[in-house]
C-alpha cells in the first residue's frame, strides 16, 4: 500500500513537472526571433513571413500552445517540419517513428553486448582481485573509459571496416537488407557502431561490478555463507553478487531506457539514419514542431526513466522500500 | 615487487592488444590493376541477355551503377516547394526540360572548348507571339517578347504511363500560385526573371498589410502614391510608425544588408557617416521623416531637402524612390485565367505572357542562351498524386501544404531517371525511366549509359573518402587534407567557378587615423605605393597551393568564367583587352614577349624587391608628410566573418609575406597583422572603417562582366567604401563608337563611364549591350578594371577551383570544365566497367584503389 502510494504520488509530481517544463520549452522556442528575411536575390522578402502568418505563428504565444496541445490530443498531429533542411515538409512523428529503429536497435544490441560482457569482466576481475588477469583488465578498463567513443569508432571504421575488410563501412540501407531490419544483412552492418557504442559500457560494467563485489566479497557475511557450509561460488552468486548488483542495476535499466536517444558522432561516422543530432538540429534550426515533439518525448523518457530506477530499487533489495515511514 | 612486474606486464598486455586491434597495415597499393578505359562486363541478371543494345544504351545488357553521396539527405524534391540545392539534387533526374544546352562539335567529332549550341528537349518549337497577345493583354504598344507559345512533345508520358500534355503545365502553375499554399517557388513567376502577368496578384490576392512599396507597385507615379507610401529605415518586425503598426521593412535595407540590429537610428547614423555627411539628409531629419508619407515630406521644406540629399545619393534606376517606403495595400482579387499562362490552339501549345521581356530568341528565330537559362521547363505535378497529397490546414492555421515528392510513393518522373526507393537520411535509389520521351530522341543516342543511380548520405567526408578507395562511391571532392597527394592524380579534375579572392584594404583614411595609437600606425594603409607592395608581397603561387586545395592564382577582378559574348563564347580574360589589363597592372612589357599570351604567362604578382622599394617610398613619404613618426609600429587588424582553420591558415600566411617584405626596409620588424572575429557584420565592419583587412570578393553575373563591375565602383556594394567613384575621373577614349566609326574621348567619373557602359538612363551615351557589339564594349570594361586595381584597394589572390576524384570505374565525356555543359554529366557518362566487373576489378585490386 505504501509502495502504491508512493508510485501514485511520483506519477503525480510527474505530470506535474512535465507540464511546466513543457509549457515553458513552448514559451522560450517561441520568444526567440526567426529570420524571416533571408531569401536569395530574385525572391519575394514577404514569402517566409507570410507563409509563418498563414501556420498561426502570429497569434498570441499561449493561444498558439493551446491550439498545439488540441491537435495533438485530438488529432495526435505533432505538426510539419519547416526548417530543418532534411526534413521540411514532413510529419515530424513519422519522421522521428522512421528514425528510431536503427537507434534503439544499435543502442539495445550495444547494451546486450556490453552488460554481460561487462559485468562477466567484473565479476571475474574480483574474483582474481590483484592477480594478473585483475590488472589486465582493470588497465584495459582504465584505456577504455578515458577514450571518448568516438576514437573507437574512427579506429574501427579505418581497422575492422576499411583496412581488413571484415564488416561493411555504413550501415546498410532497407533496400539493401530487403525492407528487413533483422536481416543478417542489416545486422552485419550494424556491428561496427554496436562495438564503438560498446567499448565504453563494457568498461564501466567491468568497473563497477568490480567494487561492489570487491566490497561485498569481504564482508562478514559472506564468511558466515562460507562457515554455514556453501562453496565459494555458491555463496558468490547467492549472496555476494546480489548485493553487488544493488548499484549496478539501475544502470543497467537506465541504459535500457537510453536506447531511445542516439549518439550524434556514432551516427555520422557509421552513417546511421537514427535520431542522434535530430534534437540539437532542431534548436539550431528553430524547427518549431521538432523541438516541441522531442522535447516532450525526451523529458517523458526521463521521468520515467527516474521512476522505474527508483523502484527497481525495492526489487533488487528488498531491504528498500520506497514511501514506507 | 611482484605486484610491480605484474602491473607492468599487464599494461604492455593491452597495448598490444590495442596495437593488434588498430594496427594499420601497409597499402598494398593495388590501383594500377584498374586500367581506365576498359569495360569488363557481364550480365545484369534483370535483364534478357538476349537483347541487343540500342542506341540509348538502356537496353544494354550489361547493368551500370552509379555510386555518390550526399552528406545531406533531400527532403522536398517538389519542383513548387523546394528551398535549396540539397533538394533539387533528385530533381535534376526526374525532370525533363523544353530546351537544354549542348556540346558544340567541330567537323572532326571534337567538343569544341568553352563553346555550346542550343537544343530543343521536351519543347519543339518556341515562338514569341507577343503580336498576337499585345492587345488582350494590354502589353507595351512596342517591344517583343512579352508572350512566347511553347509547343511540347506529343510523346511525353510519366513515368506510371500517364500521358502529359498542355493541361498539365498549366494545371500546374495553378497550383503553384495558389494562395491556399503560398508556395515557396511561388515568387519564380513573380519576382524572378520568368514574370507571369497578374502571378503576384493571383497568389497574393485578398492580403492586406505593409509591405515594401516595390512590392505592389512596380513604377513610382507621384500623384498616385505619394499619399500612399511610408518613409521608414526601420528593420522588419512590429513597431510603431505614426499610430499604426508595421511589420515590413523598406527594400533599401535589404540592398543594404542591414542587420535587425540597425534600428531606424542607427541606421541613418550609418547613412550619414559613410555617405551623406555635411548633406541636408541629418539625425534629426531622418527620424522626422521617419513614419511620413511622401506627400508629408515633400511639403516640408527641411524634410523635402533631407529626401533630396538622399535619393540623389542612392538613385540611378527609375522608381527606386520605392525603396524607401512601406505601404498598406490589399491585393485584388484575381482569376486564374487573368494570369499570364493558358492553353493554345491545341493540348500541346503553351502560351505564357510576361510582364517583362524575355529575349529568348535570336533575331533568326533560334533559341537563344537564355531560353534554357531562364526557362529551361515550366514546373510540373503528376496531377491524380498531387490531389491525394494536399494536406489540409491545421487547426488555427490557414495554411495549406502537400507531401508531393517527399518519398518514393508520393514521386512522378518525367526525366530520364525515376526514384525507386528513399530513405531519409540514409540512401536514395534512381532507376532509368522507360518513358523518358528522350530515349525516342536522335539528340540523345548512345547517351545516358548509366542503369542506376545510388546516392546514400554520408554526412562525415573521411567515411565517403574510405568508401571512395573501396569503390562504393565513384566521385569524392578532395579535401585540403589530402590534397597534397591527391591533386595530381590521374583521376582529380577541377572545376572553375567565377569566384574571384582578393585582399580588400581599408580605404576610410578617417577611420585609419582614429584607431591609430601612441606608436602604432594605420594611415600607411592610405599610401598607394604601400598597397602596391603589400600585392607585390604575396606569391600566389605559392599562396594558393598552401592556403587552398586547388584554386589557382587570380591577378584580375575576372577569371576564366566571366563571358562577354555568352552566344560566341567570349570569355573576357582571354581577349586582348582582358589580357594588357594584367600585363600592365603587373609590370609585364608585353611587346618584349611573342605574344600577350606569353606576356600574361609570365606574370606572377610576386616582385619582392619591388615591394621593398616601394614601402620604403611611402614610408619616407608618410614620414615627410607627418603620417608616421620613427619607429612607429604599423599594426594591421585582418577581419574575419568566423575564425576557423581556413581563416587562420591564410592569415598567417599573408602576415608572413608582410614581414619578409618589410626585411632590409625601414619598417623591418615593425610591420605585423592581427586577426579579429567581426562575425556576420564582417563586411559592414568593413565598409564601415572598423578594420584594415579582409579576404572578400564577389560571385554572381558571370556572364555580363560590365555589369559586375557594379561590385567594385558602387557605394552600396564595393568595399573600399570611402574609394568614392562618383569623383575619381578618368579620361578614356572609346575608338569607333562614334558617328562613322568615329572615336570619342571623355573625361567623366568612374561611376558615370559605368553607366554609360550600362545604358543608365542618365548616362551621357548608351553603350549597353543592346546599343553596342560586345566586342566595342570590351574596351570600356578593361579600362574600368583597370582603374579599380590600380588603386589596390582590392587585390585579387586567387581564381576559386573546387578539386574531385572521379573513380576508375566511369569517365566523362571531357574534362575540360565547360560553363554550359559542365563535363557532360549523365547524359555524357560512360563505364569503364559495368556493376560485375567493377566489383572484380577492386577485388583484384587487393580490395583498396590507389588514387595517387
Amino acid at each position: 500500500m505504501y509502495m502504491f502510494k508512493y508510485v501514485l504520488k511520483r506519477i503525480g509530481l510527474m505530470v506535474m513537472t512535465f507540464s511546466i517544463i513543457f509549457v515553458v520549452c513552448f514559451v522560450l522556442i517561441k520568444l526567440l526571433p526567426v529570420d524571416t528575411t533571408s531569401v536569395g536575390v530574385g525572391e519575394d522578402a514577404t514569402k517566409l513571413l507570410t507563409q509563418l502568418k498563414a501556420r498561426g505563428y502570429d497569434r498570441p504565444i499561449m493561444e498558439q500552445f493551446g491550439l498545439y496541445l488540441r491537435r495533438i490530443v485530438l488529432d495526435g498531429d505533432f505538426g510539419v517540419g519547416v526548417s530543418m533542411p532534411e526534413y521540411r515538409g514532413q510529419n515530424v512523428w513519422d519522421v522521428f517513428i522512421e528514425k528510431l529503429p536503427p537507434t534503439i536497435l544499435i543502442n539495445i544490441y550495444s547494451s546486450l553486448f556490453a552488460v554481460p560482457l561487462g559485468i562477466a569482466l567484473g565479476i571475474f576481475a574480483a574474483l582474481k582481485k590483484n592477480k594478473w588477469q585483475d590488472h589486465v583488465i582493470s588497465t584495459a578498463v582504465m584505456v577504455f573509459i578515458s577514450v571518448p567513443s568516438f576514437v573507437y569508432a574512427s579506429l574501427l571504421l579505418y581497422t575492422v571496416c576499411f583496412k581488413f575488410d571484415l564488416l561493411p563501412l555504413k550501415m546498410a540501407s532497407l533496400a539493401e537488407a530487403n525492407n528487413n531490419y533483422f536481416s543478417w544483412t542489416m545486422f552485419k552492418s550494424m556491428i561496427p557502431a554496436v562495438l564503438a557504442m560498446s567499448f565504453g559500457s563494457i568498461a564501466g560494467y567491468a568497473r563497477g561490478t568490480r567494487a561492489e563485489l570487491t566490497e561485498v566479497l569481504t564482508s562478514e557475511f559472506m564468511l558466515l555463507a562460507r562457515t554455514k557450509g556453501l562453496t565459494k561460488s555458491m555463496a558468490t552468486i547467492r549472496h555476494a553478487l546480489r548485493n553487488a548488483m544493488v548499484p549496478i542495476f539501475p544502470s543497467i535499466v537506465g541504459e535500457f531506457i537510453g536506447v531511445l536517444s542516439g549518439s550524434l558522432v556514432i551516427e555520422k561516422i557509421f552513417t546511421i539514419p537514427g535520431v542522434g543530432g535530430l534534437y540539437l538540429t532542431a534548436i539550431n534550426s528553430m524547427d518549431y514542431d521538432f523541438y516541441m515533439m522531442l522535447s516532450g518525448f525526451y523529458l517523458l523518457v526521463s521521468l520515467v526513466a527516474a521512476l522505474v530506477i527508483d523502484l527497481s530499487y525495492g526489487f533488487i533489495d528488498p531491504r528498500i522500500r520506497m514511501g514506507a515511514r | 615487487m611482484k605486484n610491480l612486474v605484474i602491473r607492468v606486464l599487464a599494461v604492455m598486455l593491452v597495448a598490444l592488444m590495442c596495437v593488434g586491434l588498430f594496427a594499420c597495415g601497409g597499402n598494398n597499393g593495388p590501383a594500377n590493376g584498374t586500367t581506365a578505359g576498359t569495360t569488363t562486363g557481364t550480365q545484369n541478371p534483370n535483364q534478357d541477355p538476349t537483347v541487343e543494345e540500342d542506341f540509348t544504351g538502356h537496353k544494354d545488357p550489361k547493368f551500370y551503377t552509379y555510386n555518390t553521396y550526399t552528406s545531406l539527405s533531400p527532403s522536398n524534391w517538389n519542383e513548387l516547394t523546394y528551398q535549396d540545392n540539397n533538394d533539387t539534387q533528385i530533381m535534376s533526374y526526374i525532370a525533363g526540360s523544353f530546351f537544354s544546352y549542348d556540346f558544340k562539335y567541330d567537323e572532326y567529332g571534337e567538343i569544341v572548348p568553352g563553346e555550346f549550341v542550343m537544343q530543343y528537349g521536351a519543347a519543339t518549337k518556341l515562338e514569341d507571339v507577343t503580336d498576337a497577345y499585345r492587345e488582350a493583354w494590354e502589353l507595351p504598344e512596342e517591344g517583343k517578347g512579352y508572350a512566347y507559345k511553347i509547343t511540347i512533345r506529343e510523346d511525353m508520358k510519366w513515368d506510371d504511363g500517364t500521358a502529359i500534355d498542355a493541361n498539365d503545365f498549366v494545371y500546374t502553375m495553378k497550383e503553384q500560385l495558389d494562395p491556399l499554399f503560398q508556395h515557396y517557388r511561388a515568387d519564380s513567376f513573380y519576382a524572378g526573371s520568368v514574370n507571369l502577368v497578374n502571378a503576384q496578384n493571383y497568389v497574393k490576392q485578398g492580403q492586406e498589410g505593409w509591405f515594401a512599396a516595390d512590392g505592389p507597385y512596380a513604377v513610382y507615379t507621384a500623384e498616385e502614391l505619394d499619399s500612399k507610401i511610408v518613409f521608414t529605415l526601420a528593420p522588419a518586425g512590429p513597431l510603431s510608425v505614426g499610430e499604426d503598426t508595421v511589420d515590413a521593412e523598406a527594400s533599401f535595407r535589404a540592398a543594404m544588408g542591414f542587420p535587425a540590429s540597425y534600428d531606424a537610428a542607427k541606421t541613418a547614423a550609418y547613412l550619414i557617416a559613410n555617405y551623406l555627411g555635411g548633406s541636408a539628409f541629418t539625425a534629426e531629419a531622418a527620424a522626422a521623416m521617419e513614419g511620413k508619407t511622401m506627400a508629408e515630406i515633400k511639403a516640408d521644406a527641411t524634410l523635402k531637402a533631407a529626401w533630396d540629399a538622399l535619393i540623389g545619393w542612392w538613385q540611378t534606376d527609375p522608381d527606386e524612390e520605392l525603396d524607401f517606403f512601406v505601404t498598406y495595400y490589399t491585393f485584388p482579387e484575381v482569376d486564374f485565367d487573368e494570369v499570364g499562362i493558358f492553353v493554345g490552339d491545341n493540348n500541346y501549345e503553351i502560351v505564357i505572357v510576361l510582364s517583362q521581356p524575355l529575349d529568348l530568341l535570336k533575331d533568326d528565330g533560334s533559341l537563344s542562351y537564355k531560353a534554357a537559362y531562364n526557362l529551361s521547363s515550366l514546373p510540373l505535378v503528376h496531377k491524380a498524386k498531387w490531389e491525394a497529397c494536399k494536406v489540409a490546414p491545421a487547426e488555427g492555421a490557414t495554411l495549406w501544404t502537400s507531401t508531393y515528392c517527399t518519398n518514393a510513393l508520393n514521386t512522378a518522373s518525367w526525366g530520364p531517371y525515376k526514384l525507386e526507393s528513399f530513405q531519409s537520411g540514409m540512401q536514395y535509389v534512381l532507376v532509368r525511366n522507360e518513358n523518358w520521351y528522350g530515349y525516342n530522341m536522335d539528340e540523345y543516342k548512345g547517351q545516358y549509359q548509366t542503369d542506376r543511380i545510388v546516392c546514400d548520405t554520408v554526412k562525415e567526408w573521411n567515411s565517403a573518402w574510405l568508401m571512395f578507395q573501396k569503390g562504393e562511391i565513384d566521385g569524392i571532392g578532395i579535401d585540403v587534407t589530402i590534397a597534397d597527394d591527391y591533386k595530381t592524380s590521374d583521376r582529380a579534375y577541377f572545376t572553375p567557378d567565377d569566384f574571384v579572392g582578393s585582399l580588400q584594404l581599408q580605404s576610410d583614411a578617417t577611420q585609419l587615423e582614429a584607431r591609430q595609437s601612441e606608436g602604432v600606425n594605420k594611415l600607411l594603409l592610405t599610401y598607394q605605393d604601400f598597397r602596391k607592395a603589400l600585392s607585390l608581397s604575396i606569391n600566389r603561387a605559392d599562396y594558393t597551393a598552401k592556403c587552398t586545395t586547388s584554386s589557382l592564382a587570380g591577378f584580375g577582378l575576372f577569371n576564366s568564367m566571366h563571358y562577354y559574348d555568352v552566344e560566341n563564347g567570349g570569355v573576357y580574360r582571354n581577349t586582348d583587352e582582358g589580357k594588357k589589363v594584367l600585363c600592365e597592372i603587373y609590370g609585364v612589357d608585353y611587346t618584349q614577349y611573342e605574344d600577350l599570351d606569353a606576356a600574361v604567362a609570365a606574370i606572377t604578382g610576386y616582385d619582392l624587391d619591388q615591394a621593398r622599394e616601394l614601402l620604403t617610398k611611402a614610408y619616407n613619404e608618410a614620414l615627410a608628410a607627418g603620417d608616421i613618426k620613427e619607429g612607429d609600429k604599423v599594426l594591421l587588424t585582418f577581419g574575419t566573418g568566423a575564425i576557423n582553420e581556413s581563416v587562420q591558415r591564410h592569415f598567417e600566411y599573408i602576415k608572413t609575406a608582410w614581414q619578409t617584405m618589410a626585411v632590409g626596409t625601414p619598417l623591418e620588424g615593425k610591420i605585423d597583422l592581427e586577426l579579429k572575429d567581426f562575425a556576420a557584420a564582417w563586411a559592414n565592419d568593413f565598409r564601415a572603417g572598423a578594420y584594415d583587412v579582409c579576404m572578400g570578393g564577389w560571385t554572381g553575373a558571370a556572364w555580363d562582366p560590365g555589369y559586375f563591375l557594379l561590385a567594385y565602383l558602387d557605394e552600396g556594394y564595393r568595399y573600399a567604401a570611402a574609394w568614392d567613384t562618383t569623383k575619381v575621373m578618368m579620361t578614356f577614349t572609346m575608338k569607333g563608337v562614334g558617328e562613322n566609326g568615329a572615336d570619342i574621348t571623355e573625361t567623366m567619373s568612374l561611376m558615370d563611364w559605368y553607366g554609360c557602359l550600362n545604358g543608365y538612363s542618365d548616362a551621357k551615351y548608351d553603350w549597353s549591350s543592346a546599343a553596342l557589339e560586345e566586342s566595342q564594349r570590351l574596351q570600356l570594361i578593361a579600362a574600368l578594371e583597370k582603374e579599380v586595381l590600380k588603386v589596390y584597394y582590392a587585390v585579387p589572390t586567387y581564381n576559386s577551383f573546387g578539386a574531385s576524384l572521379i573513380s576508375f570505374k566511369v569517365d566523362y565525356v571531357t574534362y575540360e570544365y565547360n560553363t554550359f555543359m559542365g563535363y557532360g554529366g549523365f547524359r555524357y557518362m560512360t563505364f569503364n566497367y559495368d556493376d560485375e566487373g567493377w566489383i572484380a576489378a577492386v577485388q583484384e585490386a587487393g580490395g583498396t584503389l590507389n588514387y595517387k
